[in-house]
C-alpha cells in the first residue's frame, strides 16, 4: 500500500502529462463561489475531476473506495465529505465558516459537489483554502471563481499557495 | 444651398441614429496602429510563395522528403529488451542542398540522463516517507533510452554521428542535392518501459500470471521532416509533445515469442506461417461480416496461450505503403476481433485487440466504435485509404499511430463498468481511430501546432461521437445524444473565462501552454464547431474542410494553409476569427444594453427641433418628415400609445401621393418601434443572435452578422419595427457562441435559475 503509493506520487511527479489523449490532460479543479445578497448565502460548487478524486481516496482511505454512481457505498460517500471538509476551508469576513452540504452529482467524469454558507448578512473579505487533491498530485490547481452582484474574481490556488484572500472594501 | 443645409442634417440623423445625438467634447487623442478586430491577417501570416500559395493549397513548388524503412525487430520478453536494425532510404526532393540529416531518438527521454525531470518544477515537502525518499532522490532510476550500436552507410562504412539529447545529427559523408537518395542503417536496442507504472506511450503492462501485453511505439530512430516552412524540425522530445514524421514505405519483420498475436502499422505479408488454420477461416468471415465483428483470437484460446510462455520465435511480416510511422501490440493475453468496413467501393478492416481483463467492454465496442469513426471520418475528409484501423486496449493511456492506437477504458474486476469508464472507452477510441486522419495522414507539425492535429480532430471526434450515438442508441441509453464532453460551445466557457494570465492563446507551441487539454484540444476543436454550425453553416463549412482535407492529404500542412483554405473555399472572411479565437485570448460576451420603445408622429420633436434651431432652420425648409418619439422623452404624450401609422399625417400623404391602390394594400403596418443596443463586452466578435419573443407568445430569431461590429467594437443598435409588441429579448438562446456571460443576455433582465438553486430545488423535492 504504501510502496504503491510512492510509486505513484514519483511517477506523476514525471510523467502526468505523457499521453496523447486523457480525459483533461491537467490536474484542474473548479469552485464556483457566488454571494446572493438578498439571501444572505454563498453557493458553492466544486467540480472534481471523478478519476482523481476516487485515486485520492483509495490511497488514503481504502483501496476498495468506488466512485461510480451506482456502485458508491455509505462508506465511500463519508470518505468523500470527509476529506472535502478538510481540504475545502472558508473564512467570511476572516470568521471560520461552516459549510453546509447541499449533495452532489455525477456528470460522467466529473462530480459536482454543492455546500452552502448561511447567514451572510454582509461580505467583506473571503479566505478560501482548498487543498483538494494536492496531497497525491503536486501539480494539482484548484481555481476558484467568486462572483456577487457587482464583481467576478479569479484564484487559482495549488500546492505552494493553496489560501487566497478576496477582499472587497 | 437649401438643399445642402438639408442634406446635411439628413445625413447627420441617420448617422447619430435615434438616441445618440450627444456632441462629444473633442480631445487629441494620440493616433494608432489598425486594431480593428477585423484586421486581416497580413502580419501575422507568412507571405505565400511557390512552395504554399495563397489559396491554401500546395504550390507548384511545393516539396517533401520521403524516407523508406526497411526493418528487422526483435522482442525479447524474458529480459524486456527490444532490438532493431533498419535501413533507411532518404530522398532528398527539396531545391536545398543538404549537408547532414537529423534523426529522432525518442526514447532517449527515457535515459538516465534525460532533461525531462529537471524541467519539471517541483517543490520541497516538508516530510516525505523515507522510501519516497530514496527513489526521488538516492535512485538510479530506469535504464532506458537507446544504446546506438552502429550506424553504417551503403558500404558499411561507420558515419559520424552526434547525439543532442532526443536528436542524432548523421553528417552526410558527401552532401545530397535535389533528387540524391542515401541509404544508411542504424543497429539499436534499449530496455522497455513499464507504460502502467513509468506512464508511458510505449512500453509493457505486466499481469499477475507474469504475462506482459506490449504496445511497442516510438521505438526507433525515425527521421526527421524537413521542409519549406522550418527546415529541419528538429525540437526537442520533453516528453508531452509529439512529432512530425516523414511518409515513406516500409517493411517490417517483427520477430516475438511463438505463442504472441501480434498486430501493427501496414499488411500482413505470411499470413500462413502466423495463423493458424482455425485463424484463417475466422479472418476470411470477418472480411465479409460488415455488421458484427468476428472473434479471430478468444477470450478462452487467449487464456490458455497465456500459460504457454513459449522459448520458440516466430517472425510477423508486413509491408505499410505511405505511411509516417510504425507500431504494433505483442502479447499472449490478446483477445482479436475484426470487421470489415465498407468505404466507397473499397473494404477497410476494423480490428480490436484487448487482453481479457478489457472484457465485456471491448469485445463488445471496440471494433464497432472503429467502424463507425472510420465511416464518420471518410464523410467529412476523404475515404480512409490505409487497409485497416486497429484498436488495441492499454491501460491508462490513449496514443495514436498510424493504423493502430492504444486505448483505455478496464471494466472492474467483477466485469462491471461506470459511465465514466464507457464513455471515456467511446470517446478515446473514437478519438485515437481519427487520429489516422489528423495528423497520420494529413500531417502536420505535431510539436509545433498542437491544435492542427488534437484541436482539429477533436473537433470530428465530436461529429463521430454525435454518429455513433444515433447508429448504436442502445450503447448511449438513457441518453438520448451522446453525452460529448468537448465540441458544445458552452463546455468552453469554464476556460475562457478563467484568468487570464494562465491562458495561452491556441496559436501557442503546446509546451509552452498552461492548460495543454483545454488549449490544444478543446478550444480549437469548440472553435471549429462553432465555425460549422453557428458561423458558416454546415455546407459551405464542409465544403471547405474537406477541401482542406484533400488538398494535404499525405502532405505537411501549416496553420496559414488552413486558415487560408477555409477562406478560399467558402468565400468568406474568416479572419477576425482566427485573430481572435486562434491568435488572441479574447472572449466572447455579448448582451441587450437596452430597449427603447418609439411612436411615430409628424409633429416634430425637440431633438431635431434643436439641430434645426443651431442651424438656423425653420420647419417649412424640410420636406416632409416622420418622426419618432421616445417613450420617456418629453415629447411624448399618452395619446401616442393608441395612435396608428394611419394618424401620421406625412406618411400618408406620401403613400396616397406615391403608391398604387395595390401596392398601398401591401404595405405592412408596424405599430411597435424599439431600438435595441446590444453591448458587446468581450473582445471576440461573433454574430448577435436574437430571439425576439411578441405578446401573442409568437418568437422569431434573426442572426445578425458578425459583421455588424466592425465599425463600432462596443456598441449597435438595431431598430426593429412590429405589429406585435416584444415581450422577451434573449442573445444566443441556444449557447452556441461561447459567450461567457449570461446574465446579460435576456431583455428584460431575469435571472436563470441557477445550477446551484435548480440543483438545491431538486434535492428538497426529492
Amino acid at each position: 500500500m504504501k510502496s504503491n503509493l510512492k510509486i505513484i506520487v514519483f511517477c506523476l511527479l514525471i510523467f502526468t502529462f505523457f499521453t496523447g489523449f486523457v480525459a483533461h490532460k491537467f490536474y484542474v479543479s473548479t469552485t464556483k463561489v457566488e454571494y446572493v445578497k438578498e439571501r444572505k448565502s454563498i453557493q458553492i460548487i466544486s467540480k472534481i475531476f471523478v478519476e482523481d478524486l476516487e485515486q485520492l481516496l483509495q490511497e488514503r482511505y481504502s483501496s476498495r473506495v468506488q466512485l461510480d454512481p451506482k456502485k458508491e457505498t455509505d462508506l465511500d460517500q463519508s470518505y468523500l465529505l470527509n476529506y472535502i471538509s478538510q481540504k475545502l476551508k472558508f473564512k467570511i469576513n476572516e470568521k471560520e465558516a461552516q459549510l453546509i452540504y447541499i449533495g452532489k452529482e455525477y456528470d460522467i467524469d466529473i462530480l459536482n459537489i454543492y455546500f452552502e454558507i448561511e447567514d451572510v448578512d454582509s461580505l467583506k473579505s473571503i479566505r478560501i483554502e482548498n487543498k483538494i487533491l494536492i496531497d497525491l498530485f503536486p501539480e494539482q490547481q484548484n481555481i476558484i471563481h467568486f462572483s456577487n452582484e457587482k464583481n467576478k474574481r479569479n484564484l487559482i490556488l495549488d500546492k505552494n499557495h493553496p489560501t487566497g484572500l478576496l477582499n472587497f472594501n | 444651398m437649401k438643399l445642402f443645409k438639408l442634406l446635411t442634417l439628413v445625413v447627420l440623423f441617420l448617422a447619430t441614429g435615434l438616441g445618440h445625438s450627444q456632441e462629444k467634447e473633442e480631445e487629441r487623442v494620440p493616433g494608432h496602429y489598425n486594431n480593428n478586430p477585423f484586421k486581416q491577417l497580413y502580419e501575422e501570416f507568412s507571405t505565400p510563395n511557390q512552395y504554399r500559395s495563397a489559396s491554401g493549397a500546395p504550390g507548384p513548388a511545393y516539396y517533401q522528403q520521403q524516407a523508406d524503412y526497411v526493418m528487422d525487430i526483435e522482442l525479447d520478453d524474458k529480459n524486456k529488451k527490444l532490438m532493431g536494425y533498419e535501413t533507411i532510404t532518404y530522398t532528398n526532393n527539396s531545391p536545398d542542398v543538404l549537408d547532414y540529416l537529423w534523426v529522432q531518438l525518442d526514447q532517449n527521454m527515457r535515459a538516465r540522463d534525460s532533461k525531462t525531470p529537471l524541467i519539471q518544477s517541483s517543490g520541497a515537502a516538508p516530510a516525505d516517507m523515507a522510501g519516497n525518499f530514496v527513489n526521488q532522490y538516492m535512485g538510479e532510476g530506469f535504464d532506458g533510452g537507446f544504446n546506438i550500436q552502429e550506424v553504417k552507410d551503403a558500404n558499411g562504412s561507420n558515419l559520424v554521428y552526434t547525439i543532442n539529447r532526443t536528436m542524432m545529427r548523421i553528417e552526410l559523408p558527401e552532401s545530397m542535392e535535389t533528387g540524391d537518395q542515401f541509404k544508411f542503417s542504424i543497429r539499436w536496442w534499449y530496455n522497455i518501459n513499464d507504460h502502467v507504472n513509468g506512464r508511458g506511450r510505449s512500453g509493457y503492462e505486466e499481469f499477475e500470471d507474469g504475462n506482459r501485453a506490449y504496445v511497442i511505439a516510438q521505438f526507433f530512430p525515425r527521421m526527421a521532416v524537413y521542409n519549406d516552412v522550418e527546415g529541419w524540425q528538429n525540437s526537442q522530445f520533453w516528453g508531452r509533445d509529439e512529432f512530425a514524421l516523414v511518409f515513406g514505405d516500409y517493411e517490417v519483420n517483427i520477430t516475438v515469442p511463438s505463442d504472441h498475436i501480434l498486430d501493427g502499422t501496414g499488411e500482413l505479408q505470411n499470413r500462413k506461417e502466423v495463423f493458424s488454420k482455425e485463424m484463417i477461416k475466422r479472418y476470411a468471415q470477418a472480411k465479409k461480416s460488415y455488421e458484427e465483428p468476428v472473434i479471430i483470437v478468444s477470450q478462452e484460446e487467449a487464456e490458455l496461450a497465456s500459460k504457454g510462455f513459449s522459448t520458440d520465435k516466430k517472425t510477423w511480416k508486413f509491408k505499410a505503403k505511405n505511411v509516417r510511422d510504425y507500431a504494433f501490440a505483442s502479447s499472449r493475453r490478446f483477445i482479436w476481433d475484426m470487421m470489415a468496413v465498407k468505404l466507397g467501393d473499397r473494404d477497410v478492416m476494423a480490428v480490436s485487440m484487448y487482453p481479457k481483463e478489457g472484457n465485456p467492454l471491448w469485445e463488445d465496442w471496440s471494433t464497432k466504435v472503429v467502424a463507425s469513426t472510420l465511416i464518420s471520418y471518410s464523410r467529412m475528409t476523404f475515404d480512409y485509404p490505409y487497409p485497416k484501423a486497429i484498436s488495441v486496449h492499454a491501460k491508462n493511456q490513449g496514443m495514436e499511430y498510424p493504423m493502430i492506437c492504444w486505448n483505455y477504458g478496464r471494466p472492474d474486476e467483477d466485469g462491471t463498468y461506470s459511465d465514466r469508464t464507457k464513455y471515456g472507452m467511446f470517446g478515446v477510441v473514437i478519438h485515437e481511430i481519427g487520429h489516422n486522419y489528423f495528423p497520420m495522414i494529413i500531417n502536420s507539425d505535431e510539436r509545433q501546432w498542437t491544435w492542427m492535429d488534437e484541436g482539429i480532430n477533436t473537433f470530428v471526434q465530436y461529429i463521430a461521437e454525435q454518429d455513433f450515438g444515433e447508429k448504436y442508441p442502445e450503447a448511449i441509453a438513457p441518453n438520448k445524444k451522446y453525452p460529448s464532453r468537448r465540441g458544445p460551445a458552452k463546455n468552453i466557457v469554464g476556460y475562457m473565462s478563467g484568468d487570464q494570465s494562465r491562458i495561452a492563446p491556441i496559436m501557442t507551441k503546446g509546451l509552452n501552454t498552461y492548460n495543454f487539454g483545454a488549449n490544444g484540444y478543446s478550444k480549437p476543436g469548440t472553435g471549429l464547431n462553432i465555425l460549422r454550425e453557428t458561423i458558416m453553416g454546415r455546407e459551405l463549412f464542409d465544403y471547405s474542410f474537406k477541401t482542406y482535407a484533400n488538398r494535404w492529404i499525405f502532405k505537411h500542412p501549416s496553420p496559414e494553409d488552413f486558415f487560408r483554405t477555409m477562406e478560399d473555399a467558402s468565400a468568406m472572411d474568416l479572419d477576425w476569427f482566427w485573430r481572435g479565437w486562434f491568435y488572441t485570448t479574447n472572449v466572447v460576451d455579448i448582451g441587450v444594453q437596452d430597449v427603447k420603445k418609439y411612436y411615430v408622429t409628424s409633429k416634430m420633436n425637440q431633438q431635431v427641433k434643436q439641430m434645426m434651431n443651431a442651424r438656423g432652420m425653420k420647419e417649412s425648409d424640410l420636406p416632409p418628415l416622420v418622426y419618432l418619439v421616445e417613450e420617456n422623452s418629453e415629447d411624448f404624450d399618452e395619446s401616442m400609445r393608441n395612435s396608428t401609422l394611419d394618424d401620421v399625417t406625412t406618411l400618408q400623404e406620401y403613400i396616397m401621393d406615391n403608391l398604387s391602390p395595390e401596392e398601398r394594400m401591401n404595405l405592412k403596418k408596424p405599430t411597435f418601434f424599439y431600438e435595441v443596443t446590444f453591448e458587446k463586452l468581450g473582445g471576440l466578435p461573433m454574430p448577435i443572435i436574437a430571439e425576439y419573443t411578441y405578446s401573442d407568445g409568437s418568437s422569431e430569431r434573426i442572426t445578425y452578422p458578425v459583421q455588424i461590429w466592425k465599425t463600432s467594437d462596443k456598441s449597435v443598435g438595431k431598430v426593429i419595427a412590429s405589429d406585435k409588441e416584444i415581450t422577451k429579448i434573449v442573445i444566443d438562446p441556444d449557447e452556441e457562441t461561447a459567450d461567457i456571460d449570461t446574465s446579460n443576455n435576456t431583455w428584460p433582465k431575469r435571472k436563470k435559475l441557477g445550477q446551484f438553486d435548480s440543483f438545491k430545488k431538486n434535492s428538497i423535492k426529492n
